[in-house]
């Protein structure tokens, strides 16, 4: 294999850390669905305020990650939703820099909102890990080279869920933490980012999930939250050791927030409880129904907690005493989860329209309505200043 | 001097040319030997670069190689030829035409690989290529062909019969049938059986329930996988007695419905038999669509088994190879309920087809009912979805 080596540092020199933006996972850093980017766009539409757009090939619930000037998009297509696309854009320019195509080596049964290309890539400055709802997972590096690929149904043949899988991956450090919870063999697994090879994989109860894990630093040690059906578990990301459950912090579909030392919990409502260096401490500090999530996360900002629904709810409540501020109900459901930045908060509904609101008012009072009129299920990412927001048709950049 | 000159250039040449060989053949060996949990991806993927870089020479070995590959193998092989192509394009190469195009018309080669390669031509050769697949054994291409000659068809109001039929004998994916069975009815009168264009079996013998709390009965084997006795009485769920029944569905896609057979139970599983009668042997698709979980025997011989409850039932989920000895086959489908008391989880049911690998009832293959031989699909007369 000597012969291959010259070969490395070329991908990797292409690999090498970029600069500017970086909303590298669901929910972009850390999974707050927060970025710390000033002059985020406010208003636009499908001929202003519209940097660039590109056509993608076929259709995808999966968000758009972009780091540094790349962005990454998942597809899936084919009558059995069994052709599996990674994209790779200029983040600047909208240019298509390289299309891999794989062939799903696991089921593709799903319900019909959803599809194979569900679970949202991860992309950090060598490239991009990207995760289908197949179990089939492969790491590209930034100019396209195949680094890694695994059929995870090949190696755990139980692997099933009809409904369709969307759990995301997320990275910590050197490892990316795949979650894995269906109906045959359940887990989560940190897998090496250079090679793909297992560095751990905990058992998990057999049952379908859709909750992406956070992590989080204490002392110094990285710390994987992830709940399921029978509660939430912290592992050490280290070795996947369980460190402390809380069986109160089941969940199914939306993602669990940290923030000011609070874990912020979406079930029937929202949910906050302390968390500290062994885990949830004390009583649940309170709970709010009226910011029931429906497949969005909810956003904990400046203060706040915003939550949008299947039923087109937008909610707003007191981060610290859960007070609700308000819950307006839009004309249309929400499937993307509610992001921020720039003192705005981001809701886009599942026909393409944005509500923009200030993250200052306690009122529902959009500053802004913005109306793409393509199907949004996929949160958007914020980076470079812009916001990316994939459709079934297209990735659009917003912004200057 | 040159003399000697030519004689060390033929020497090289077919040195480089073995050299050229090796650096392609090298790291398709390397990319079809990946072991399981990525536990030696660190040369695979130094394979997949060496290889990217052979550039258009690599393309066709690529794709080949496809087709002993198993299912791991060949994505890492499918995206280096994707990759290759990519080049090549960006370079303003352009790609082996010819040679594509025998690849994609060669049954021989993997259907994922010569998908790849059909998509890598002109729309122009696309074209050309499509009516030869209308009875291809890859899915895609075949579908690629029907769906190119059914938009034809579509405009034309009559569409000639017996080219909406010729279509329908092609034509594999429940979309497309459906569309060619209604225009078939629309402009002809013609009411197409979907249920014997698929193969559905229509007519079986059924018994339940039996016990089968968190999914028990997956793990013990009741009488009716010891011995099929029609007739027989057995003992069921809670020590009641439960009998054989025989029963032919009316469902255009011969679905069985326990709920309305046997009864609504909770942990619970129940046995369905049909006796498939094949004039050869040959390879045979059971393919099964189900909310609940289920395991599926031929001969004896499990096929398939999948404990997953109330998830969705799409047809064809479950597929059992297996082979039809010639003469008559037991199939034996056991289905479990669960205890879930959600609305959308009360569904005890199944549907199952017996078929070649294209999803296409297999020649001669037809089911015994009574003394009767019947066509798959057929339902045993008087045509009731439960015959006491």
């Amino acid at each position: 294999m000597n012969r291959f080596l010259p070969i490395l540092p070329l991908s990797l020199a292409l690999a090498l850390p970029l600069f500017g933006g970086e909303w590298g996972q669901f929910k972009g850093p850390n999974g707050t669905g927060v970025s710390d980017e000033k002059g985020l766009p406010t208003e636009w539409s499908r001929e202003k305020g519209v940097k660039w757009k590109a056509a993608l090939p076929a259709r995808g619930i999966s968000c758009p990650v972009v780091f540094g000037d790349r962005a990454y998009v998942t597809c899936s297509s084919g009558k059995r939703d069994d052709r599996l696309h990674v994209l790779c854009f200029d983040a600047k320019t909208g240019t298509q820099l390289w299309h891999r195509q794989l062939n799903a080596t696991g089921q593709t049964a799903c319900h019909p909102k959803t599809c194979m290309a569900a679970p949202t890539p991860v992309a950090d400055a060598s490239g991009v890990y990207a995760l289908f709802a197949t179990a089939d997972l492969a790491a590209f590096d930034a100019d396209g080279t195949l680094r890694w690929y695994r059929s995870l149904t090949g190696d755990y043949p139980t692997i099933t869920n009809q409904v369709g899988m969307a759990a995301s991956p997320i990275l910590v450090k050197d490892k990316l933490i795949v979650p894995m919870d269906n109906d045959g063999e359940s887990f989560l697994a940190a897998i090496d980012t250079q090679y793909g090879k297992n560095v751990w994989k905990a058992n998990r109860p057999s049952g379908i999930n859709w909750v992406t894990p956070l992590v989080r630093d204490v002392a110094g040690k990285s710390e994987v939250l992830f709940a399921g059906n029978t509660g939430l578990t912290a592992y050490d990301a280290a070795d996947g050791a369980k460190r402390w459950t809380y069986k109160e912090g089941g969940g199914s579909i939306p993602s669990a927030s940290v923030a000011d030392g609070m874990l912020f919990l979406p079930g029937a409502g929202v949910s906050a409880v302390k968390i500290g260096a062994e885990g949830v401490e004390g009583k649940q500090l309170w709970s709010a129904k009226e910011l029931k999530p429906g497949f969005g996360s909810p956003l904990v900002y400046k203060g706040k907690v915003f939550s949008v629904d299947g039923q087109g709810f937008v909610a707003c409540g007191d981060a610290k005493s859960g007070k609700v501020h308000f819950q307006e109900r839009t004309k249309t459901a929400f499937s993307a989860s509610p992001i921020a930045g720039d003192g705005k908060v981001y809701c886009v509904n599942e026909l393409g329209l944005t509500f923009v609101l200030d993250a200052g008012s306690t009122e529902f009072a959009p500053i802004a309505e913005n109306n793409l009129g393509e199907e949004v299920l996929g949160t958007p990412a914020i980076a470079n200043g812009c916001l990316f927001i994939r459709t079934d048709k297209t990735l659009w950049c917003i912004g200057k | 001097m040159h003399r000697f000159l030519w004689a060390a250039v033929a020497a090289l040449v077919p040195t480089a040319a073995f050299a050229a060989d090796e650096a392609i053949a090298k790291p398709i060996a390397a990319l079809k030997a990946v072991a399981r949990e990525g536990k030696n991806n660190d040369t695979v993927g130094l394979a997949w670069s060496g290889l990217v870089s052979q550039g258009a020479a690599a393309l066709l070995p690529t794709l080949e190689a496809v087709d002993d590959a198993n299912p791991t193998s060949a994505n890492w092989l499918i995206t280096a030829a994707g990759a290759i192509a990519e080049a090549e394009a960006k370079a303003k190469r352009p790609l082996p035409v010819e040679k594509l195009v025998a690849f994609a018309k060669s049954t021989k080669h993997a259907g994922s690989a010569r998908v790849l390669a059909f998509e890598m031509l002109s729309d122009a050769e696309k074209a050309k290529l499509l009516p030869g697949f209308l009875d291809d054994p890859s899915a895609d291409l075949r579908r690629f062909a029907v769906q190119d000659q059914l938009e034809a068809l579509t405009k034309q109001k009559p569409a000639p019969k017996d080219a909406l039929e010729k279509l329908l004998s092609f034509a594999r994916d429940p979309d497309q049938v459906e569309t060619i069975a209604k225009k078939l009815e629309t402009d002809h009168q013609v009411k197409v059986n979907l249920a014997e264009t698929f193969g559905f079996i229509a007519n079986w013998e059924i018994v339940g329930p039996f016990p089968s709390a968190r999914g028990k009965a997956l793990t013990v084997k009741y009488a009716p996988e010891e011995k099929v006795t029609p007739g027989e009485k057995l003992k069921g769920k809670d020590d009641a007695e439960v009998t054989w029944k025989s029963i032919a569905s009316k469902d255009k896609y011969g679905t069985v419905d326990f709920n309305k057979l046997v009864g609504k139970h909770y942990d619970a599983a129940a046995y369905a038999t049909a006796t498939l009668v094949a004039e050869k042997a040959g390879p045979v698709e059971i393919r099964v669509g189900s909310p609940n979980a289920l395991q599926v025997y031929l001969n004896g011989k499990k096929l398939f088994e999948r404990e997953e409850y109330h998830h969705g039932d799409a047809m064809d989920y479950h597929v059992g190879k297996g082979l039809l000895a010639a003469g008559p086959n037991v199939l034996v489908v056991k289905i479990c309920q669960n205890n879930q008391k959600e609305t959308w989880a009360q569904r005890w049911q199944f549907q199952a087809r017996a078929c070649d690998a294209t999803g296409a009832p297999i020649p001669g293959v037809t089911q015994l009912v009574g003394n009767a031989k019947l066509k798959l699909g057929a339902v045993s007369a008087p045509a009731t979805e439960e015959k006491k």
